[in-house]
């Protein structure tokens, strides 16, 4: 026996990034194994393009006579191509915000009982007593919950690519619509695990994600109307000076406004309905009371008095790139705070860096390098 | 090997709040032993466990696994020990192979010794037809041993088992301890909990009996029962009236190396049995009937209550209750 206090002879470990990935992979085959058995993810799936179809049939159906009625008439010429263009961009519109508000109800709901449903089952001690690092459970988890619903976004893609036939939206479209809705999934799936690893029950779990979408959709829309409002209410009343306006960053977290970003692109020349609302969104150009002109395909905002509004380019691409972003960063945020609360607070200390060994362990305690540990033998041998 | 415990605490405390859960418990579990932890409930040994098993951390004392220190290396620690925790639940919808095979890539077991490995554990708990059965659909039992086969997944040098054979019926007892002598033949050591010493003793290579925290004795049943010998509880039987025990008892009383005069049932045949901790050898028994009987007590019965392990483990909690009240 070598007494060098409790040194231990160490095997080998693999490298740090690829023991976490490991892990996460270990999680989510797990996950992926009991959530892909059976019908159940079948018939969802299939559920959920079979409505998608729905409706692109359904949009082509009332949105086709419409068009063609007024033939040559819209933005001058090119009637033909633009009566399908319009087409393209209704369905392309619809899809986009019902997927969103479909992937919306969806991430939560896989999400939200990843790790409560574990402390109820009675299941997570069992898990957080191996080696694992918590942070890789909570990223497993996360990843398998929304491997099915980025199978769902995807599978749909091809849906979504019927509009390339019609026009009015491009591949770098449909590009977008996949980023606002995969960032989407993203944040709605970590709020899910956050309070899924805060609450002890997957109930109040799920309801409290529920809310918090809702917060961010509805709630920060009828927050940045309500701040309007009472902004310019509060002004000297004879409506001197540029209207004011609830900060935009509010609306950095309405995953519906980067959806409408994405959506308003394949609108004629950038300006329409969806466009304006943006415009007046940020405060750009003011829109308000304004109009759209165009000529040929070159539109352009004017106000009532027929002044071209300043800085008045198209409104889109603004949104999106700026609202996933957010997404990602607050997703990152919410993910480590999961990560903190899936280990009970008196069992952190676990998961820390190794100590040093202690310099006063008692000699008779130290291992032997030189004679083999139980655990090294083969199962097979001790049989 | 004999210089390594595989377990070894010294001073164990853990304390939470108020309430002192581990009141300085010393432990040595030498490799290869099968080790008992027996108390009532809530006297310690599943937070004892947890220590051992990384999922505590001790309020002071030390812990050491296979000599690492419990709380230096908690990661390290958890790849040498197999835990099965009181209470566990199990996944739905998982198979029995998948079940195992997802805690052994958890331990980092390598892809192409999984297969085997599964087959393997699954002979040694009997579930080899369950392979591809449902977890949640097994009875407690198949479960209990499908958590002792997951605790092996990645061959640790100790078996953690707080309460194995909690919730079994008889049969599936049996079919526990069988399960740990093989295990032990195996080369594991394991540390077992139960509240019930009968259940342990007779595999056991060691055991500690635990109440409140406190370690009341350790080391293995026959220098236990034999420390407890030293003052052994005998049932005298007396014929005779009120008055005539009476005197019994009272005669009992002065003599200095009997501790306490318990009881007084009167038996069907009109005996009145009393009960006296005596602290004295066979020898000092004997003298002690011969002096009975010289001082005119009529004596029909007069034997050492045999201390079967529920005995001794009621003898020693109980011991406690006494000093606890004095």
């Amino acid at each position: 026996m070598t007494a060098t206090g409790t040194a231990v002879a160490r095997p080998p470990r693999s490298s740090a990034p690829r023991e976490f990935f490991a892990a996460v992979n270990t999680i989510m085959v797990k996950e992926l194994r009991s959530r892909m058995r059976g019908r159940r993810a079948f018939i969802v799936l299939t559920v959920y393009l079979g409505l998608l179809a729905l409706i692109t049939y359904g949009v082509y159906i009332v949105v086709a006579p419409n068009v063609r009625g007024f033939g040559g008439g819209f933005g001058g010429f090119g009637g033909q191509a633009n009566a399908s263009a319009l087409i393209g961009q209704s369905i392309f519109t619809l899809l986009s915000i019902f997927q969103l508000i479909l992937v919306a109800f969806i991430a939560p709901a896989f999400t939200a009982g990843q790790i409560s449903l574990e402390r109820e089952k009675q299941t997570l001690d069992l898990l957080i007593s191996t080696p694992m690092r918590p942070a890789a459970i909570v990223v497993g988890k996360l990843a398998a919950a929304l491997a099915f619903v980025v199978l769902m976004i995807v599978a749909a893609v091809p849906i979504t690519a019927i509009v390339l036939m019609y026009g009015g939206a491009s591949v770098d479209d449909i590009v977008r619509q996949q980023i606002v809705l995969l960032g989407t999934a993203l944040l709605l799936g970590s709020i899910g695990l956050f309070f899924s690893a805060l609450l002890k029950r997957t109930q109040a779990a799920t309801v409290l994600t529920y809310i918090t979408m809702l917060g961010l959709t509805l709630g920060t829309t009828m927050l940045f109307i309500f701040w309007t409002v009472v902004a310019n209410t509060s002004d000297d009343g004879f409506g001197f000076g540029p209207p004011k306006r609830a900060p935009e960053q509010l609306m950095y977290l309405n995953p519906g406004i980067a959806m409408l970003d994405v959506v308003a692109n394949t609108e004629p020349g950038g300006f329409g309905g969806i466009s304006s609302m943006l415009r007046e969104l940020r405060g750009d150009g003011g829109v308000i009371g304004g109009n759209v002109e165009c000529i040929g395909n070159e539109c352009r905002a004017v106000d009532r008095f027929g002044n071209v509004l300043d800085g008045g380019g198209p409104a889109t691409g603004y949104w999106w790139p700026r609202i996933t972003i957010t997404f990602v960063v607050l997703s990152a945020i919410l993910t480590f705070a999961a990560t903190r609360l899936v280990v009970p607070a008196g069992m952190r200390w676990a998961f820390r860096r190794p100590r040093a060994a202690r310099a006063a362990g008692p000699d008779e305690t130290a291992v032997d390098a030189s004679e083999p540990a139980i655990a090294e033998l083969p199962l097979e041998e001790d049989r | 090997m004999t210089g390594t415990p595989v377990v070894e605490t010294r001073g164990l405390v853990k304390r939470y709040g108020e309430h002192l859960a581990v009141a300085g418990v010393d432990l040595r579990v030498g490799p290869g032993e099968i080790y008992g932890l027996v108390g009532p409930n809530g006297a310690g040994k599943t937070t004892t466990m947890k220590i051992l098993a990384t999922l505590l951390a001790p309020t002071a004392g030390e812990a050491y696994v296979t000599g690492i220190p419990v709380d230096a290396d908690p990661l390290e620690v958890r790849r040498r020990i197999g835990y099965m925790p009181d209470f566990y639940g199990v996944y739905d919808d998982l198979r029995v192979w998948e079940y195992l095979d997802f805690f052994a890539r958890c331990y980092g077991v390598p892809a192409n010794r999984r297969p085997t490995m599964i087959d393997e554990l699954l002979e040694i708990v009997g579930l080899t037809d369950k392979r591809n059965g449902y977890v949640e659909a097994m009875s407690r039992g198949m479960r209990q041993r499908l958590c002792l086969a997951h605790t092996l997944v990645h061959d640790p040098a100790l078996l953690i088992l707080d309460e194995p054979a909690s919730g079994l019926d008889p049969r599936a007892r049996v079919e526990m301890r069988e399960i740990l002598r093989e295990l032990r033949s195996m080369g594991k050591t394991i540390l077992v909990s139960s509240h019930i010493l009968p259940e342990l003793g007779e595999m056991c290579t060691g055991v500690a009996i635990i109440d409140r925290g406190r370690l009341l004795r350790s080391g293995s049943i026959g220098e236990i029962e034999r420390s407890l010998r030293a003052s052994a509880l005998l049932r005298i039987e007396i014929l005779g009236d009120e008055a005539a025990v009476q005197s019994a008892r009272d005669w009992l009383g002065t003599d200095s190396r009997i501790a306490d005069v318990l009881g007084g049932t009167i038996d069907a045949d009109g005996a009145t049995r009393i009960e006296a901790s005596f602290d004295g050898d066979s020898a000092a028994q004997a003298d002690l009937l011969r002096a009975m009987v010289d001082a005119g007590h009529r004596v029909v019965g007069f034997n050492q209550a045999t201390s079967d392990l529920e005995e001794i483990f009621l003898k020693v909690t109980g011991q406690v209750d006494e000093e606890t009240a004095a």
